[in-house]
């Protein structure tokens, strides 16, 4: 006598592979504590084995037949659900809000720019002298042109329903800087249990960034230094395997403090070295080890002589 | 009143009169899941089957005599991904046939499952295709094996899963792509290697470039002896 089980349920079979018994499963919690129905047809039916390799196929062929196609469908759906579910990490999380602060950058330049123009009919002086723009907008929001104006102006003098438009717009502005705060800040508290070593000698945007590029956590900690280093200049990279051109020596690396404020020359060592110290640290997180970031970092610093602020 | 639509030389294809585009019948009439042309004559919906989305459909478009696909079968299609192919493959085996679509990505079963709960003959599969023993306690046997992973290994999944899930004298379906395996070498050479290693293990039955609906792609039909 035989015990086999599958996503359906779990059968007793006989010599000539006949089901003698079957246990069906009502839904896939029962398949994923399935060892609860073997057990119970075990205790039943004394001497049962499991099924041996050879004879899998035929068993295969057994659950053909029309009438077990329902319950494929039900078991199988429920299944994939189950394992979706679970197939949520950190990762991904990290990856979608890294994404949005990058197009969040994007939305508040155009959006800005929109200001500008808009709010230099009314007072260009200020948009000629203030080129910052969360300043800007936090200006043209909280403050009205009597408070603001030095000296004349050649802005036109609108009237309170023009003008309002505009401060609507800054206010809206002033809300998508807020929100990608909110997001670095959100960011910066996942990555320090997630990735505390690439987030130390990293920073948030170029960690993130690295996670983003190469999809996981564990795919960076397989990558090899050479690798993390030209992240993000694929496009260089390939040109230069393609064509002969020169090749990149920085990809997303390029704007940490490390890489900037090295000198010219230094620049690609300095890189170079960065990405061998963020390959391990990738590794230090992947596979939970100990918290040598900030060691890392002194001897890059010193090599390099950065300026710390 | 001449029909519009006539039926193809393949089982449950359907073509226009002048034979440049090619159908299938919807089994949900009314209902699209992508965007898909339709096209309604004498009181069937037939969806249109485009060869530039599906290497089913190109392969079709070349001229194959026999695809192997034939109403009520059992299919495993091996990198259902968002379901596009899987969609025309369901309709070509009816409500009755299974679609077993397998991917091994969460991202795009969670578009095959929309597509499944809506077409109950397809079973989203999350599982990789590389290991067949992982899954081998889900499926039953089947009639028919379509892959179309991008993987540097496809042949050795395809010979694996046609080993362990196939009927004997059952149909596979391989698509290739030749950039995943080797960007450098020439997609002829590579393609004629695995149609050797494919006549080891079993019967060739047709053999054809996806030029010019893709590009470096191939097709292989075989039969399990």
């Amino acid at each position: 006598m035989y015990l086999y089980t599958n996503i359906i349920g779990s059968f007793v079979l006989n010599k000539e592979l006949e089901i003698v018994e079957s246990l069906e499963f009502e839904d896939i919690e029962d398949y994923l504590h399935k060892y609860q129905f073997e057990n119970k047809l075990q205790q039943k039916h004394k001497n049962l084995q499991p099924l041996p390799d050879y004879k899998e196929r035929e068993m295969l062929v057994l659950f053909k037949d029309d009438i077990y196609m329902e319950k494929f469908y039900k078991q199988n759906l429920e299944l994939a659900k189950h394992k979706l579910k679970l197939s949520v990490t950190e990762d991904q999380l990290i990856i979608q809000t890294i994404a949005n602060v990058q197009e969040l950058d994007r939305v508040i330049n155009l959006l800005s720019k929109r200001l500008r123009e808009w709010y230099s009919l009314y007072y260009p002086e200020l948009a000629e002298n203030m080129t910052h723009h969360e300043k800007f907008a936090e200006m043209v929001a909280t403050k009205t042109r009597k408070e603001l104006l030095q000296g004349k102006t050649m802005g036109a003098d609108l009237e309170e329903v023009h003008v309002k438009q505009m401060t609507l717009l800054a206010k809206q502005i002033l809300g998508t800087f807020e929100l990608q705060k909110q997001h670095k800040e959100y960011l910066k508290n996942v990555m320090e249990k997630y990735c505390p070593n690439v987030l130390e000698l990293a920073g948030t945007t170029i960690g993130a960034k690295l996670l983003e590029l190469s999809k996981s956590l564990k795919r960076l900690a397989m990558l090899p230094a050479s690798t993390v280093q030209l992240l993000g200049a694929e496009k260089a990279l390939f040109r230069h395997l393609k064509t002969g051109s020169r090749s990149p020596k920085y990809g997303a690396i390029f704007h940490h403090p490390i890489v900037q404020n090295a000198p010219r020359s230094d620049r690609g060592k300095a890189a170079r070295l960065l990405a061998d110290k963020l390959a391990i640290c990738a590794k230090l997180d992947f596979f939970k080890g100990e918290f040598l970031a900030p060691e890392y970092k002194k001897l890059l610093e010193d090599k390099f002589n950065v300026k710390k602020d | 009143m001449s029909r519009r639509i006539r039926e193809h030389k393949l089982f449950e294809i359907y073509q226009e009169a002048r034979g440049k585009r090619i159908f299938t019948k919807n089994i949900f009439p009314g209902r699209t899941h992508f965007m898909e042309r339709t096209m309604r004559d004498a009181g069937d919906e037939y969806r249109e089957f485009d060869p530039t989305r599906s290497k089913l459909a190109a392969m079709i478009m070349k001229g194959s005599t026999n695809i192997g696909i034939r109403k009520n079968d059992k299919i495993l299609y091996l990198g259902a991904s968002h379901g596009f192919t899987c969609s025309f493959v369901s309709d070509m085996v009816g409500e009755k046939g299974i679609v077993f679509g397998v991917d091994p990505a969460p991202r795009v079963i969670r578009d095959l499952i929309f597509l499944a709960e809506k077409r109950r003959n397809i079973i989203p599969m999350l599982e990789n295709a590389n290991h067949p023993e992982e899954y081998k306690d889900k499926i039953c046997e089947v009639d028919v094996v379509f892959q179309d992973v991008a993987q540097k290994n496809q042949e050795e999944i395809f010979i694996k899963n046609c080993k362990a899930f196939l009927k004997d004298g059952g149909y596979g379906l391989l698509s290739i792509k030749a950039r995943s395996i080797d960007v450098k070498r020439k997609p002829k050479q590579l393609f004629n290697e695995i149609r050797q290693q494919l006549e080891k293990e079993f019967t060739v039955i047709d053999f054809r470039s996806l030029e010019p609906h893709e590009k470096d792609h191939c097709m292989i039909i075989i039969k399990k002896r």
